[in-house]
């Protein structure tokens, strides 16, 4: 597969990168590690006209520590480096388990951090060859009325597959987007929307320039699960970020946030509510278990049940629970 | 429009014209005519592409080759010459982890950057360094042997 025709522009500075974008609108896309969009470019789901390249952009690559109790994360910071951040690591276990869950080691020498927040949606019918695509008709997303993965949707359910997204969710961590003229910090649970399409709020113009994660008072705990059939290089079939305050006995602030299972990422209130009323018991985990089974609406779609999802859904909520209370828990396929 | 850019590949230079849609698997085997680096799915999952930038395993099909300038390339021609095989090589066929040999290049290239970085990998390191390569003929096990004997030299 070769790449399609564009004018590929790289800015010496970020300021100039935000005039390039305001520019150029729907006809530019960021180049950052390139490993999904290039992809995707190939595969002619994304013709961009521009590329904007970003990589070499230092204000991009900062990792520190702010005044408001976040560590900053540079949208531009690459995974391996990442993974392999100890300070990180020690202050949000969950989140550096995400990074290490991502793809290859391959992809994870060339993709950023940025792109896995922003990782486009997939779906097992769009993200073939256009050839693939031609012999059917036009889905949603490709300006047709229907969908090839779920009969009968009336919408877009290509699934957000960033493993990292859900547990940005579960942190409560703050995306700073930019756009000329404009720096906004946006929390991670409304960064991203319920549309196959349109998986984030994120506009043409604009460049998520950082993620700031909060660092809490000590007492939090986190945890992340992925399940995928391949353990090597995969997406994930679902994943889960979970999150608690632990104080003795007492259980508060917990997240429960499920990943790479619709097009957002899926806070389970309900099944969070029952460990925050009663702790984290084995009875209160094998019920919250059971509730987020319940509480998920998830549509069957050609290599998943609803049946199978919901399974899936409630062996990752006791899993992640277990895992936070400090068992070892098994984890059948999870590599991170 | 083509831009004339500068590659270190194998530490020497090469001065190419390059349009920007052009990725670095494209100029490496068609401009320089270094065919040694396979083209295989061209979607960053088989790894057959695989050459090794600044010290890390990259897949030279997701690369774009303007992106590339000044930075110093390995590809398997550039780690031995037929009189004398790097020992990674010697190893996998030793080993008999070599079958068609279409995905060997790109093993070999990560496996080379794996013991760059760490001399003696344990199993899951060599799992982890080797899960962006694909090869459907020897199977993985001999494959794994061959970098762990590799490991051992």
């Amino acid at each position: 597969m070769r790449l399609p025709r564009f004018e590929y522009v790289r800015p010496q500075a970020l300021e100039e990168a935000l005039s390039v974008l305001a520019q150029s609108g729907s006809r530019a896309k960021i180049l950052a590690g390139g490993t999904d969009l290039l992809v995707n470019m190939k595969q002619r789901t994304v013709c961009p006209e521009v590329l904007v390249s970003i990589k070499t952009l230092s204000e991009l690559l900062m990792v520190s520590s702010d005044a408001q109790g976040f560590t900053a994360i540079g949208s531009g910071a690459n995974l391996t480096d990442l993974a392999a951040n100890a300070g990180i690591a020690e202050k949000f276990p969950a989140f550096i388990q995400a990074v290490r869950a991502i793809a290859s080691k391959h992809i994870r020498n060339m993709a950023c951090i940025g792109g896995n927040v922003c990782l486009d949606t997939r779906c097992w019918y769009y993200n073939q060859s256009k050839l693939w695509r031609d012999a059917r008709e036009r889905c949603h997303r490709t300006g047709g009325s229907v969908c090839h993965a779920i009969k009968g949707a009336a919408r877009c359910h290509a699934i957000n597959s960033s493993d990292t997204a859900p547990v940005l969710v579960a942190l409560d961590a703050k995306i700073s987007v930019m756009k000329k003229g404009e720096n906004r910090l946006i929390p991670a649970r409304q960064f991203y929307c319920d549309d196959g399409i349109r998986n984030t709020i994120l506009e043409p113009s604009a460049i998520v320039t950082a993620i700031h994660l909060p660092d809490g008072n000590g007492a939090g705990r986190s945890a992340f699960i992925k399940l995928s059939m391949r353990r090597g290089i995969d997406f994930a079939l679902c994943s889960i970020a979970a999150r608690a305050n632990i104080n003795g006995a007492g259980v508060t602030d917990v997240r429960l946030v499920l990943g790479s299972i619709a097009s957002m990422p899926i806070v389970l209130e309900k099944a969070a509510q029952v460990i925050m009323e009663a702790g984290l018991t084995q009875s209160a985990i094998e019920k919250a278990g059971e509730v987020a089974r319940t509480e998920l609406g998830i549509i069957t779609n050609l290599f998943t049940s609803a049946g199978y999802k919901r399974q899936l859904a409630g062996v990752l909520v006791k899993q992640a629970l277990n895992e936070l209370k400090g068992k070892t828990a098994k984890r059948g396929g999870a590599k991170a | 429009m083509k831009q004339i850019l500068s590659l270190t590949v194998n530490n020497d230079t090469y001065e190419v014209a390059v349009s920007p849609w052009r990725t670095l698997l494209d100029v490496l085997r068609d401009d320089l005519g270094l065919m040694g680096t396979k083209r295989g799915c061209g979607s960053g999952t088989c790894g057959v592409c695989t050459v090794i930038i600044d010290g890390r395993a990259i897949l030279s099909c997701l690369t774009l080759a303007l992106e590339c300038a000044g930075k110093s390339i390995t590809t398997i021609e550039g780690i031995s010459s037929p009189e004398s095989l790097h020992p990674i090589q010697k190893s996998f066929i030793e080993n008999g982890a070599v079958q068609c040999g279409f995905c060997t290049p790109g093993i070999v290239m990560t496996s080379k950057a794996l013991l760059d970085e760490k001399p003696q990998p344990n199993d899951d390191e060599i799992k982890e360094a080797l899960a962006g390569t694909f090869c459907r003929c020897t199977g993985h096990i001999k494959i794994m042997e061959a970098v762990k004997k590799a490991s051992k030299q």
